[in-house]
C-alpha cells in the first residue's frame, strides 16, 4: 500500500497512521540545522591530523620542529605526549584497546600519528604537513586468511604471546576471538543424513557507511569551572559522556555532551575515535575549546568501516526441499585493533539471526576474529549488529539451494517459512522470534510484482538469448537492543529512557537518550504522545542530544530507538495519563473508577458528553489539584525491553543484463516491509527509500578495498562510490503490519530493513539471470566487470 | 602499490662517458624533472627536493638518493627513497651498462618501486602514466647530456 500523496501538516492530535509532514524538515530546508561545524566557539583553535603512508610500519623518528615554525601553530603531540596524560591507548567498545596516536608503530594506512594544533584550520593543516616521521616499512597483512599463518608478521606486538583475549583464548598473536552457537555435532549429524547439500562461499566486502557529514568534535574545556563541554556527531551522547569519563577520570556530572543535529550517522557515529580524543586532550592542555572536522578521505580510510565478513555456508534439505539443517563458518576481518560496536556478549553482533524466516531444526555457525593492516572497525551500517551479513548470508543460500533443486526460489521459501502459529519461535540459535506472517507478507510481494507474469517473460527472454532475472529476498531481523539480561556496552544495559514534560497551557516538552540523524524523531516521538495524551502534535516539542538535559539512554543505531525508547515514550505518557485521569475525576467531581480514556480524552462511563481533554488536566494540574495529589504532570521513564522485535520483509528485484557490457539495470523493486505497528507511514517510506538506495550501493557499487601492500584503494568519492539519482531505481514500497505483541505500541522499528534485505534481492536477481548458464554465485559489488567476464566465461556471445 | 619497470635505452655517448656521467651526483641531479633543489652530502648521497603531481596530489617531495655504482659488475644501482604530502616512495633501480660497436652505450635498466600514501590511493590511477612520463624524461635529459659532455 502505498502512503498517500498528500502529506497531512503536523497540527492537532495526530497519533499513530498519520502521514504528517515532519516537523524538523523547515529548519533544514531553509539551511537553518545546527550541525556540528556550525558551532564556533571564541578563541577556539583548530586541529589537524598527521597520517601515516604506510599500512605496517615503525616509528623511527618524528620532528615536529617544521611544524612549529607555521604561522599560527600552537601545539603539536604525538604519543608520548598522551602517555604522560595516560591516553596514548585507550579501550574499545570490544574489550581490546587502540592506539590513539601510533605507539612506537603504525597498524594501518592513515593511522593518526600526531596531532597539530593552530588559530585556523589552514595552519594546522599545513603544520601537520609539515611534522617528518621517519619510518621503517615492515612486512603486511593484507588478506585474513593469512592473517593466522605459520610465521606471519605479528602487528600486534603489544599483546604478543598473551593467548588470553576478551572472549576467550587466542590461537595466535593475529587470532581475536573464536565464538560459536549451536550444537555443532547434531548439524553435522543432521547434514549427513540431508538428502540435499550445498555448500557456498560468500564475501560480504568490506564497506563504509560514508555519512554524508564526516565525523567531527569540539573539546572545551573550561579551566575556570572545571567543566568540561564536548560537541560531538555522535549518535550515543550518554555513553560517550560515560566512556570520556571512565578513560579521563573527569567526574561525569563534569561533562557534557551535546551530539547537534546530524547528517547522517548509519553507525559510524557510534564508537570513539583518536581525533576525538585528541580534541579533547588539546582544549585540557591549551586552554582553549579546540575543533576537529574529519575531512572525506579521513572519513574513508580510519573511522568505522562495516561488514569484511567471508562466510561458507553448508544447508541440508530433504529431496522436496524441506531444509534440514545449516553450518556456517566466517572469518572476520576486523583490521588491527578490535573496535567492532557489538554488545558486550556478542562479539559477532548477532549474526546468529543467519537462519533467517525459516524452520531450521538444527544449525551451528561459528566466527573467527583476525587482526590485519586495515582500520578498526565492524561498525553496524545501518544494520542491526552483523545482521546484514547474516541475512544476505541465507536469502543468498536460499536462492543457492533453489537451484541446487531446480525449484522456483518463492516456492522453496514458501515451503519454509516459520508459520504464524509457530510464534513465539525458539530458533535454533537461540532467539525468540516475537511474531511474524512471511507467507502473507511475500504474497503480497508476488501479486503487487506480477511474479507468474514475470517468470513466463523470463522464459521467452532466454529462449531469445536475453537475460532477464528475478532475485527474491524474505528476510527476518532482530533488533531492538535490548534487554538489559543479554545486552550491555561496557556494562551499560541497553535499555533506553524518556522524559516528558506537560506544562499548564497543554503543550509538552519530550524528550529521549536517543540521538536521532534524520530518521524524524522529533515527528514520531511526537506522534507517540500525542497518540497517549491526546495533545496537539505541533505544541510538542522534541529534543535529544543534551546529557545535561535529556534521560540517559544507550543512542540510536541497529534500528533500537522506537523498539527502546518509543517503548519508553508510550509508557511514559501511560504513566502521565494515570496521574490525569485522577485530575480529570476531581474536575468532572466523580470517582476515579468512573472515568475512562476514550477517543483521547477522558470521559465519564455511561454519561455522553461529560468529558475533559487533556488540555484542561494540563492546566488543572498546576492551578487545580485534587486535595494530596503532587502539582505537575511530568514524568521519566526507562524501558527495558522484555525481548528483542524481530521485522521481517518480503523484496522482489527484477534486473535486466547487458550480454554485451555486463550492465545490469534494475528493472522494478519491490519492497514489502512488515515493521509492526506503523507510526508514520511516510516516514517509513522514507527511510525505505534510503535503507533500499545503501542496499543498491553495497550490491553494486561500493568496497573498501586495499591493494597487496595495504595501500587504501578507496579514500574518496571517485574509488568509493554513492549512488546519485541517476543511479538509483524507482522503489515500489508496501507492507503488512504484524504488531510486537511485547511492545507498548507493538511497533518493531524499520530504519535498517531496507539496507539488511536488499542485497540479497539485487545479487539473487543477477544470479537468476545468469543461472541457466551455470552461474551460481557472483560477490559483491556486481559490477559490470564482473558480470561481463562471467558472461564471458560463460562463452556467451556479445552479440 | 607497486610498480616495476624495465627498458633499454641508446646513449649516444661512450661508455666512459657514460659511468663519469652517472658517477657525478651533481650531475644524476641535474636530468630530475622539476628539481627544486638538491643537497650533495658526498660523492654517492644527495637530498633532492622535486616539485611532483600525481592526479589531485601536488607539491614537493623529498628524497634522499643513494647511488652505487659497481663497475666491475657494469651495473649500476640506484636507491631513492622520501616522499611528501603524507606519501612514501621506495625505489630500487639498475642499470647494466655496455659499450656498442657503434660507440654508443647501451643501458638496459629496471626499476621497482614501493609507493604508498594518497599518491597511490588518490593519486593510483594516473600514477602508472606519471611514472612512465618521469622515466622518459630522466633519460631523454641524461642522453642529451650525456651526447654534449
Amino acid at each position: 500500500m502505498a502512503v498517500e500523496s498528500t502529506n497531512l501538516e503536523p497540527k492537532g492530535i495526530q497519533g499513530l497512521g498519520k502521514a504528517i509532514k515532519r516537523k524538523e524538515d523547515p529548519r533544514f530546508i531553509v539551511g537553518k540545522g545546527n550541525y556540528l561545524d556550525d558551532i564556533n566557539l571564541p578563541g577556539m583553535l583548530h586541529m589537524a591530523l598527521v597520517h601515516s603512508p604506510y599500512a605496517h610500519a615503525k616509528i623511527l623518528s618524528i620532528d615536529t620542529s617544521e611544524a612549529l615554525k607555521i604561522p599560527g601553530v600552537k601545539a603539536v603531540i604525538t604519543s608520548k605526549e598522551l602517555a604522560g596524560a595516560s591516553l596514548a591507548w585507550v579501550p574499545t567498545l570490544a574489550g581490546d584497546k587502540q592506539m590513539v596516536l601510533a605507539d612506537g608503530k603504525v597498524l594501518y594506512q592513515y593511522q593518526e600519528v600526531a596531532a597539530v594544533f593552530a588559530e585556523t584550520r589552514q595552519a594546522a593543516a599545513d603544520g601537520a604537513a609539515a611534522v617528518q616521521v621517519d619510518y621503517e616499512p615492515l612486512d603486511v597483512v593484507v588478506d585474513p586468511f593469512k592473517a593466522t599463518d605459520e610465521g606471519a608478521p605479528v602487528l600486534r606486538e603489544d599483546i604478543k604471546g598473551n593467548m588470553k583475549g576478551a572472549h576467550g583464548p587466542r590461537r595466535h598473536d593475529n587470532h581475536i576471538w573464536t565464538w560459536d552457537v549451536g550444537s555443532k555435532d547434531e548439524t553435522e549429524k543432521a547434514l549427513a543424513q540431508s538428502e540435499v547439500r550445498i555448500k557456498q562461499h560468500m564475501v560480504y566486502p568490506r564497506s563504509h557507511p560514508a555519512p554524508l557529514e564526516p565525523c567531527g568534535c569540539i573539546g572545551d574545556m573550561n579551566k575556570a569551572t572545571g567543566r568540561l563541554t564536548v560537541y560531538m556527531t555522535s549518535q550515543a551522547p550518554h555513553a560517550i559522556r560515560t566512556v570520556l569519563s571512565l578513560v579521563t577520570g573527569i567526574p561525569e556530572n563534569n561533562i557534557r555532551v551535546i551530539s547537534p543535529d546530524i547528517g547522517g550517522g548509519f553507525g559510524n557515529k557510534v564508537p570513539v575515535y583518536p581525533g576525538y580524543v585528541c580534541a579533547i586532550v588539546g582544549s585540557i592542555v591549551l586552554g582553549a575549546p579546540v575543533k576537529w572536522v574529519e575531512t572525506r578521505t579521513e572519513n574513508l580510510t580510519t573511522t568505522g568501516f562495516a561488514r569484511d565478513y567471508h562466510m561458507d555456508i553448508e544447508i541440508g534439505a530433504t529431496k522436496e526441499g524441506k531444509v534440514t539443517a545449516m553450518k556456517v563458518y566466517t572469518l572476520a576481518d576486523h583490521g588491527a585493533f578490535d573496535a567492532a560496536a557489538d554488545p558486550s556478549k556478542y562479539p559477532a553482533g548477532l549474526f546468529s539471526i543467519c537462519t533467517g524466516s525459516y524452520d531450521f531444526q538444527k544449525a551451528y555457525a561459528q566466527v573467527e576474529a583476525v587482526y590485519t593492516n586495515k582500520a578498526p572497525g565492524g561498525v553496524a551500517y545501518r544494520c542491526s549488529f552483523r545482521v546484514t551479513e547474516a541475512s544476505y548470508l541465507i536469502e543468498r543460500s536460499m536462492d543457492v539451494l533453489a537451484h541446487e533443486l531446480k525449484m522456483d526460489p518463492a516456492e522453496l521459501r514458501l515451503k519454509n517459512f516459520i508459520q504464524p502459529s509457530q510464534f513465539p519461535y525458539p530458533s535454533a540459535l537461540g532467539w525468540t522470534y516475537d511474531s511474524g506472517d512471511y507467507e502473507k507478507t511475500l504474497k503480497v510481494a508476488l501479486d503487487k510484482i506480477g511474479y507468474a507474469e514475470l517468470r513466463k517473460e523470463q522464459a521467452e527472454k532466454r529462449a531469445k538469448g536475453e537475460l532477464m532475472g528475478i532475485g527474491i529476498s524474505t528476510f527476518t531481523e532482530i533488533v531492538g537492543a535490548g534487554p538489559s539480561k543479554d545486552f550491555d556496552i561496557l556494562g551499560i544495559k541497553m535499555f533506553d529512557g524518556a522524559e516528558i514534560r506537560v506544562h499548564p497551557s497543554g503543550s509538552a516538552i519530550v524528550r529521549a537518550g536517543t540521538r536521532h540523524q534524520g530518521q524524524g524523531h522529533e515527528t514520531t516521538w511526537a506522534q507517540i504522545v500525542s497518540e497517549e495524551l491526546g495533545l496537539d502534535v505541533d505544541k510538542i516539542i522534541v529534543e535529544e542530544g543534551d546529557t545535561d538535559t535529556a534521560p540517559y539512554g544507550l543512542g540510536t543505531y541497529a534500528s533500537r530507538s522506537t523498539p527502546t525508547a518509543g517503548g519508553a515514550m508510550a509508557l511514559g505518557a501511560r504513566r502521565i495519563r494515570e496521574k490525569a485521569k485522577k485530575i480529570a475525576a476531581h474536575l468532572m467531581e466523580v470517582g476515579e473508577s468512573d472515568v475512562e480514556w476514550a477517543d483521547k480524552k477522558f470521559v465519564v462511563k455511561g454519561v455522553p458528553g461529560k468529558s475533559v481533554t487533556m488540555n484542561e488536566v494540563a492546566f488543572a494540574a498546576y492551578t487545580n489539584l485534587p486535595p494530596g495529589l503532587e502539582p505537575g504532570l511530568e514524568t521519566t521513564y526507562y524501558y527495558d525491553p522484555p525481548n528483542l522485535t524481530f521485522p521481517h520483509g518480503a523484496y522482489i528485484c527484477v534486473v535486466d543484463v547487458d550480454k554485451g557490457t555486463g550492465e545490469v539495470k534494475v528493472r522494478r523493486f519491490v519492497a514489502i516491509d512488515d515493521c509492526g505497528t506503523i507510526i508514520n507511514p511516510m516516514i517509513v517510506e522514507g527511510q525505505v527509500h534510503g535503507g533500499l538506495t545503501e542496499g543498491y550501493a553495497m550490491a553494486f557499487m561500493q568496497e573498501i578495498a586495499f591493494d597487496e601492500q595495504g595501500n587504501h584503494l578507496s579514500s574518496n568519492f571517485t574509488d568509493y562510490l554513492l549512488p546519485t539519482s541517476l543511479e538509483t531505481p524507482k522503489w515500489e514500497t508496501g507492507h503488512t503490519v504484524t504488531p510486537s505483541p511485547h511492545h507498548p505500541i507493538g511497533a518493531k522499528g524499520v530504519g535498517e530493513s531496507p539496507t539488511v534485505g536488499s542485497p540479497a534481492a539485487f545479487v539473487n536477481a543477477v544470479v537468476d539471470a545468469l543461472a541457466h548458464l551455470g552461474v551460481r554465485h557472483i560477490d559483491m559489488p556486481v559490477t559490470r566487470e564482473k558480470v561481463w567476464k562471467v558472461l564471458r566465461q560463460a562463452g556467451v556471445d556479445s552479440f | 602499490m607497486k610498480l616495476e619497470y624495465s627498458g633499454q635505452e641508446k646513449v649516444q655517448a661512450s661508455p666512459e662517458t657514460v659511468w663519469g656521467f652517472i658517477q657525478d651526483p651533481n650531475k644524476v641531479a641535474s636530468c630530475l624533472p622539476d628539481l627544486k633543489s638538491v643537497d650533495i652530502k658526498d660523492d654517492k648521497n644527495m637530498v633532492a627536493t622535486v616539485g611532483v603531481a600525481v592526479g589531485p596530489v601536488r607539491g614537493s617531495f623529498k628524497f634522499n638518493i643513494e647511488l652505487d655504482p659497481r663497475p666491475e659488475e657494469n651495473k649500476m644501482m640506484v636507491r631513492i627513497r622520501g616522499g611528501g604530502l603524507g606519501s612514501a616512495v621506495d625505489l630500487t633501480a639498475s642499470a647494466d651498462i655496455s659499450g656498442q660497436a657503434d660507440q654508443t652505450t647501451l643501458l638496459d635498466w629496471n626499476g621497482v618501486a614501493s609507493v604508498s600514501g594518497p599518491a597511490a590511493t588518490v593519486g593510483g590511477r594516473v600514477l602508472d602514466a606519471q611514472a612512465k612520463r618521469l622515466i622518459e624524461t630522466v633519460f631523454a635529459n641524461m642522453g642529451k647530456k650525456m651526447s654534449e659532455a
